[in-house]
């Protein structure tokens, strides 16, 4: 083993944690938001807003994200009205197309698992609120979403994981990310192994503190299903 | 003794609750027929009836859970406005819904406490949320509440924590915790096990007591003769008779009821 | 009407060559399948051993192989295998680089990806197995093999057929970053059309399509092998 070797990669892909990060979280806070639009319309009763929210779900999660990114970073420059808007500074930027595709297609997934966790929300529960007063908005923030996302919260940890990995593809549309520096480092020096082993370290350790904190918030939103009740 | 349509549209503004002809269908079957029904101040009705002759409905009916596609309804002397749409009733203001809604108290048969929040948060959700008072105050009358039906140190646990006669009793606390003009109860103590039923009662009782004003779907025959000071009996979707308890209990009754309750008697 | 002309079937059009490259993604996926499959069972079978050892080695894979981005694992597989390849290469004589073929390269890390994937379905749809049906099973005196054989893996196999479903629709999206290594598939056909044309959106869109066409005619076949596979239990998973 070269330790001198593992030092300096370990080194030189921890100074790309951060973008990874910044990818990761800014995907999921918009992906997250998107998500809950797309629900809303997805079991809403007129027609049109259900199909589009369908139609999204349905090509935003049986398409490659790869696709979809390089559609996004190659494909909305070829419009004129997109390159002269206001908004090509920004959709020029490969960060910018990385997370407005990371987050487009997370929120076709997301949306599905916050659909499930709705279905899971028991008409009893909804019916004793609406008999004391309760409707619309309110019934929703308090009642009917709090319910859902506990249910929502497994599936929605696997969801972040992938979302974690998927980041890596930014590296294609040259965002320095921990996979892209990797893979620098391999054809620089082709000594695979040890710079993947590395990489790998630094995702799973990701996995797990993120896996860690999904795990605790789901501890203190699940102790209504605990059999021991918390003591005051 | 067959019951009186009220005719006088003044008795209905003072009266607690007024039903007037109430009817309801599903598809094609007609659940409720036509029913009419007077709560004053203080009144503890106990609707009885055998399975799916309507009663759940009834209730649900008053506190607009389903909509009745004719009839009206007052609710301490608010009539609530309706529109025709497609021959049937729909309401005119989902606002009126929502504050009739507040106003009357409504106990399920299986509790409905939501499993997410502890029996304080239960009891506070209401009042903080639905009538906007001050959280301070809406746990402290929570916490009265919870002392008032017996279960004051569970105010921290979660449903699933208690026994059934004890959810039951935090969603009549529930209940109270909006300050209901009436309380409609539906089979609350169907769902209990036989030695959970009496604290339950026993919590109705003193609620009567106090003069809430209630209506009871029940089958518990002693709660209907002994706290009750008005028995209505229903079948097939329209009040079959109804008086006093003593009246009803007496035997002068109408065949059905006869039958039905010396079915109870074994 | 160009657009008909470059994803047409001419002389101009890309259209056989999407075609190609669709067909190229569907064996990359199909191969990585029944590789997973294997690998898959494999890990599954370590994990329920008993043996510490074994257990451990088999939660590694799954974690690591779930846990870590796909195009690193290809990366991995890619240039370590070519790596290997010419070391052997020397071994033997031959002097220069030698590469894995792309094709091998991706399947084979696809298909380790979806082991990973498919040993956690299996290993859900042997817990899923009422052990009554086990012991049932052992008391009329089959021995293991029987079991496994009658009813084990069939049991199985009817528990995983949806999350295999979900295993494969993983794949076929995974096979998309196999095109860094230069496979001729649907992503890198796409994109080589993209290139040459500079028709960026339409042929994005067009292979996107593809791909939309193959996940949602792999969900429809699943779907039936799902209610074939249900129809002597009618009721044990509920409705269809
Ligand atoms: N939402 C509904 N849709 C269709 N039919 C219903 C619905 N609710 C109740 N019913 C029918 O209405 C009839 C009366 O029901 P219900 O009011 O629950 O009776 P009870 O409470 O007296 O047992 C029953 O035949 C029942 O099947
Ligand atoms: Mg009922």
């Amino acid at each position: 083993m070269d330790f001198v070797f593992i030092f300096q990669t370990m080194k030189t892909l921890l100074a790309a944690v951060p973008m990874t990060l910044a990818l990761f979280f800014l995907s999921i806070f918009f992906g997250g938001l998107l998500a809950l639009l797309i629900v809303w319309m997805r079991v809403a009763k007129n027609p049109i807003l259900r199909n589009f929210a369908k139609g999204y779900i349905f090509v935003f999660r049986g398409s490659p994200l790869l696709i979809q990114m390089f559609l996004v970073f190659y494909g909305l420059g070829q419009f004129g009205f997109i390159r002269y808007s206001f908004l090509w500074p920004f959709l020029r930027e490969p960060f910018v197309c990385a997370v407005l595709s990371l987050a487009l297609c997370t929120a076709g997934y997301t949306a599905e698992i916050f659909r499930g966790g709705l279905r899971a929300v028991s008409v009893k529960e909804i019916e004793a609120a609406r008999s004391i007063g309760m409707s619309g908005f309110l019934l929703v923030r308090r009642i009917i979403g709090p319910i859902a996302f506990r249910h929502a919260l497994p599936a929605y940890s696997t969801e972040i994981v992938m979302m974690v990995k998927s980041t890596a593809l930014a590296s294609l549309v040259t965002v320095w990310e921990v996979t892209g520096v990797a893979q620098r480092l391999i054809s620089q020096t082709y000594r695979t192994m040890e710079v993947f082993l590395c990489a790998a370290a630094i995702y799973l350790i990701l996995n797990f503190l993120i896996l860690q904190a999904m795990a605790l918030l789901e501890h203190r939103l699940s102790q209504h299903r605990r059999a021991v009740p918390r003591l005051p | 003794m067959v019951h009186e349509h009220s005719a006088d549209p003044a008795a209905a503004t003072v009266n607690r609750l007024s039903v007037r002809n109430i009817r309801k269908k599903f598809g094609s079957l007609e659940v409720l027929r036509g029913i009419s029904l007077e709560a004053h101040d203080g009144d503890v009705i106990s609707i009885l009836g055998s399975s799916g002759s309507g009663k759940s409905t009834f209730l649900r009916c008053i506190n607009l859970l389903e909509i009745a596609d004719e009839g009206e309804i007052w609710v301490d002397g608010e009539h609530i406005n309706m529109v025709r749409k497609h021959g049937r009733n729909v309401p005119a203001s989902s606002k009126q819904v929502d504050h009739i809604r507040a106003e009357l108290g409504m106990v399920f048969q299986s509790f409905n406490l939501w499993s997410h929040m502890t029996i304080l948060q239960n009891l506070i959700e209401g009042p903080v949320h639905v009538l906007k008072r001050p959280r301070a105050e809406c746990i402290a009358e929570a916490e009265a509440l919870l002392e008032k039906v017996g279960i004051a140190e569970k105010r921290h646990a979660y449903p699933a924590h208690l026994s059934g006669g004890q959810q039951q009793r935090a969603a009549i606390a529930r209940s109270l915790a909006m300050k209901p003009k009436v309380m409609l109860f539906d089979e609350p103590t169907s769902a209990l096990d036989p030695e959970l039923v009496g604290e339950v009662l026993r919590v109705m009782r003193s609620l009567a007591e106090e003069g809430m004003t209630m209506l009871v779907v029940t089958h518990e025959m002693n709660f209907a003769r002994d706290v009750s000071n008005r028995v209505v009996f229903m079948r097939e979707g329209l009040i079959d008779c109804d008086g006093s308890p003593a009246e009803m209990f007496s035997g002068a009754t109408s065949p059905a009821f006869r039958q039905f309750i010396g079915n109870f008697r074994g | 009407m160009w657009i008909i002309e470059v994803l047409g079937f001419g002389q101009q059009g890309w259209g056989g060559l999407l075609i190609a490259g669709a067909l190229m993604t569907l064996c990359v996926t199909i191969v990585a399948l029944l590789l997973g499959a294997v690998l898959g069972t494999m890990v599954a079978w370590a994990k329920l051993s008993g043996n510490r050892v074994l257990s451990a080695l088999g939660n590694t894979y799954t974690t690591v192989f779930r846990g870590v981005p796909e195009l690193l694992i290809i990366y991995l597989i890619y240039f370590g295998g070519s790596g290997a390849v010419t070391a052997i290469g020397r071994y033997l004589g031959y002097e220069g680089f030698l590469g894995l073929p792309s094709f091998a390269a991706g399947a084979l890390a696809v298909g380790i990806i979806s082991g990973a994937y498919q040993a956690e379905v299996y290993r859900g749809a042997f817990l899923a197995i009422p052990k009554g049906e086990l012991e049932a099973a052992e008391a009329i005196g089959m021995h293991r093999g029987l079991r496994f054989r009658r009813i084990i893996a069939p049991q199985v196999l009817r528990f995983a057929i949806p999350g295999i479903g979900n295993v494969w629709q993983l794949s076929l999206k995974d096979s998309a970053l196999v095109s860094v290594t230069g496979l001729a598939d649907l992503m890198r056909t796409s994109q080589v059309a993209a290139g040459s044309t500079r028709q960026y959106f339409l042929f994005f869109i067009a292979g996107g399509c593809l791909y939309l066409v193959l996940t949602s005619l792999s969900d429809r076949l699943f779907n039936r092998a799902e209610r074939r596979a249900n129809r002597s239990m009618p009721s044990s998973l509920g409705h269809a």
